[in-house]
């Protein structure tokens, strides 16, 4: 079985609702890991704020954060890094951990700015 | 008395919960008991009232054996708290991720929830009070009191349903380990061998009312054991002084209005007390024999500040912008909001009167529609419930039935209501651009953790780029800029509630805000009563009012005492003749 792990940057809910402003990425992420999930994929979510000990037992995760802050969020597939900075999107996801194309949905929209943003913690 | 081992005093602000509860452990103390009284009042006065410094470990009351008392402090607690979380990584993870997360334990409901984690230390862990015979809470003001009260059964629940990795706990996450203690909290509180609850109230129709409410949510929560105390209560003998007629007949008018739950419970009186209560002395008095005052006493004349107009004449030349008028729970400060805004709306101006206070009562206060004057109530549920639903149709629109579950699941989370109550804070300040906003604020300590929200929201919003509510990007300039905002602290001319209110002066300079006036509110020396006890009580407040006009305020307004309740158009246009 494929194991999916995502170390955030402290944020006080993993889909941002309890922040000042609700980000849709990190609402669709949320429910992305949980359809990797049904996929049968083992989904471990690591916040900062609140499981450090996950982040501390890591060696590779900190040699990240020592590089940058902005290198949060990082995602790892059976223990190896495959991606620093992004959410990855669920065909990205579908993609690295090598399961079929998901089926199409429909993609959220942030209000007018659905481009992206510059990198930053919970953001794109 | 039999006291049970665990007591809460609850009430409006005001009413003399610390006072009574420091009575009532002094009164055990000296029959011998060890008893600790405990303060979970933000702003607490525990100190003040006992005379002695205390910390947030018991420490015993100089003067008297076998008392000892501690206050929760939320600021301290949340730091500790803070410090339990991210300590233990300092040295292993980066700096800037130590930084980071030590950001996420500095938000209001960090502070929240570790003034809670304390609470509950004491009243779900036998251990932690085994020394003591007695266990007093004199707990904050009634909102506060009733959140800290539900909370346990709501995050029960709430940390009960939570599930997989989804769960919004967030800063809560060091707690899930502690339901064991939540529960046995929740029925400690619930068992009437170990609890009593003591409704604290005033011989006054809005105190009496408080505590009703109070008496059926606790009820509601499954707490049965409660008193009720009667605190001040004044009979003006074959005295022929307006005032004191006037008050003893208010209170017996609103002890007759009693609501029959409150008026089945047993019953304490405590009389009228011409000093306050501050000191071991004071104390043993409240459950003694009334003292006896012979001495005549001539007032104090023509030294006095003016009263209410010179006041609103400058609001009114702002031509618009936010009131906000700031105090302790009990010192009038809804009453006083309301006379400013129905001053304004009087002299032509568009006005809106919001409150924040989960206790409101603006409503019952102006009792009928003014012309020019919007009433409006800033209610934690509603606003809760208008975020749920912008969330869902904003970020719930796309997701899957699995998605939409988990986002629901996370705006069960108790920091939605911080934030959607900070939002229409924000809102309310923004409509002081073209008219009058006067906000009748919560109680000091709350209001606090509101600024002090505010700090840390003003922070947050700096830094991310999400697309921000223009209310609330510019709610903290708004509130540090006096041509726009105008805070009024309202206190009464007494020990405790001066020196509260030079705490709130202070807590206001280190967010940057500066007080534009205080009012001294309900002064029986202005109030020209010839009444000894009253007179006495009067001559008391004379070095407090000298010194809130002399050394703090930079401009004060002092208002007598009503021998008419202030409610309506009337009697509120009336509070603005006195002085």
């Amino acid at each position: 079985m494929k194991k999916l792990e995502v170390y955030d940057p402290a944020m006080c809910c993993s889909t941002g609702v309890c922040g000042p402003e609700v980000d849709p990425m990190l609402v669709t992420f949320a429910a992305d890991l949980a359809w990797a999930a049904e996929q049968g994929v083992e989904v471990r979510r690591y916040n900062l704020g609140s499981e450090p000990q996950a982040f501390a037992a890591n060696p590779a995760v900190i040699k990240e954060m020592e590089a940058g802050m902005d290198r949060l969020p990082i995602i790892a597939v059976d223990g190896h890094i495959v991606s620093t900075g992004v959410h990855l999107s669920r065909d990205q996801l579908a993609a690295k951990l090598g399961l079929g194309q998901p089926k199409p949905r429909i993609t959220v929209k942030a209000d007018g700015s659905s481009s992206c943003c510059p990198p930053k913690p919970g953001c794109c | 008395m039999d006291h049970t081992r665990t007591l809460f005093f609850t009430g409006k602000g005001g009413v003399g919960k610390t006072s009574l509860s420091c009575a009532t452990g002094l009164a055990l103390a000296e029959a011998g008991r060890r008893v600790l009284i405990v303060s979970t009042d933000p702003a607490s006065n525990l100190d003040e009232v006992l005379g002695t410094e205390l910390g947030q470990s018991p420490t015993p009351v100089a003067g008297a054996p076998g008392l000892f008392a501690l206050n929760i402090d939320p600021e301290a607690a949340a730091h500790d708290y803070r410090e339990r979380m991210v300590g233990p990584y300092r040295g292993i993870l980066p700096a800037a991720a130590i930084a980071s997360m030590e950001e996420q334990f500095s938000g209001a409901c960090t502070v929240e929830i570790a003034a809670f984690d304390e609470f509950a230390k004491l009243l779900g862990d036998p251990a932690a009070t085994a020394d003591f015979d007695h266990v007093i809470f004199d707990t904050a003001p009634t909102g506060h009191t009733l959140r800290l009260l539900t909370l346990p059964s709501a995050w029960t629940d709430f940390i009960a349903s939570a599930t997989g990795g989804a769960s919004c706990l967030g800063p809560l996450a060091g707690l899930e380990t502690q339901k064991a203690l939540y529960a046995a909290t929740v029925a400690q509180l619930a068992d009437p061998a170990t609890t009593t609850v003591v409704l604290v109230a005033r011989p006054e129709t809005a105190a009496l009312r408080e505590a009703e409410r109070t008496r059926r949510e606790l009820a509601e929560l499954g707490v049965g054991n409660l008193r009720l105390a009667l605190n001040g209560v004044f009979t003006a003998g074959d005295s022929d002084d307006s005032v004191a007629k006037a008050m003893e007949w208010r209170g017996t008018e609103a002890l007759a209005a009693m609501p029959g739950g409150l008026a089945s419970l047993p019953r304490q009186q405590i009389a009228f007390l011409p000093r306050g209560t501050v000191g071991l002395e004071a104390l043993r008095l409240m459950f003694g024999a009334p003292e006896e005052t012979v001495e005549a006493v001539s007032l104090p004349v023509g030294t006095l500040p003016p009263g209410l107009a010179p006041l609103i004449d400058g609001l009114e030349a702002m031509g618009h912008g936010v009131v906000m008028t700031m105090g302790k729970g009990g010192v009038g400060k809804t009453t006083l909001a309301a006379a400013i805004a129905v001053a304004l709306a009087a002299r032509g101006h568009a006005v809106t009167l919001s409150t924040t206070d989960p206790a409101a009562h603006v409503v019952s206060t102006l009792e009928g529609r003014i012309a020019g004057l919007d009433v409006a109530r800033i209610d934690p549920e509603a606003e809760v419930e208008a975020y749920r639903g912008e969330v869902l149709a904003k970020a719930g629109a796309g997701l899957d039935a699995a998605g939409h579950a988990m986002l629901e699941e996370d705006l069960r989370s108790p920091c939605t209501e911080e934030i959607a109550v900070f939002r229409a804070f924000a809102r309310t300040v923004e409509e002081g651009r073209d008219r009058f906003v006067i906000l009748d604020t919560a109680p000091t300590g709350h209001t606090i953790l509101l600024l002090d929200a505010a700090e840390a929201y003003h922070r947050e919003v700096m830094r991310t780029q999400a697309d921000m509510p223009e209310s609330v990007r510019q709610l903290l300039p708004r509130l540090r800029d006096p041509a726009f905002t105008r805070i009024v602290i309202v206190t009464l001319a007494e020990a405790t509630p001066v020196h509260e209110a030079e705490r709130l002066g202070s807590d206001l300079a280190r967010a940057g805000i500066a007080p534009h006036a205080w009012v001294i509110n309900q002064s029986l020396l202005a109030s020209g009563t010839t009444h000894p006890v009253l007179a006495r009580r009067g001559r008391y407040e004379l070095p407090f009012i000298r010194r809130v006009a002399d050394s703090l305020a930079p401009r004060v307004a002092l208002v007598p005492w009503q021998a008419e309740a202030p409610v309506g158009r009337r009697g509120l246009l009336s509070l603005l003749g006195g002085g």
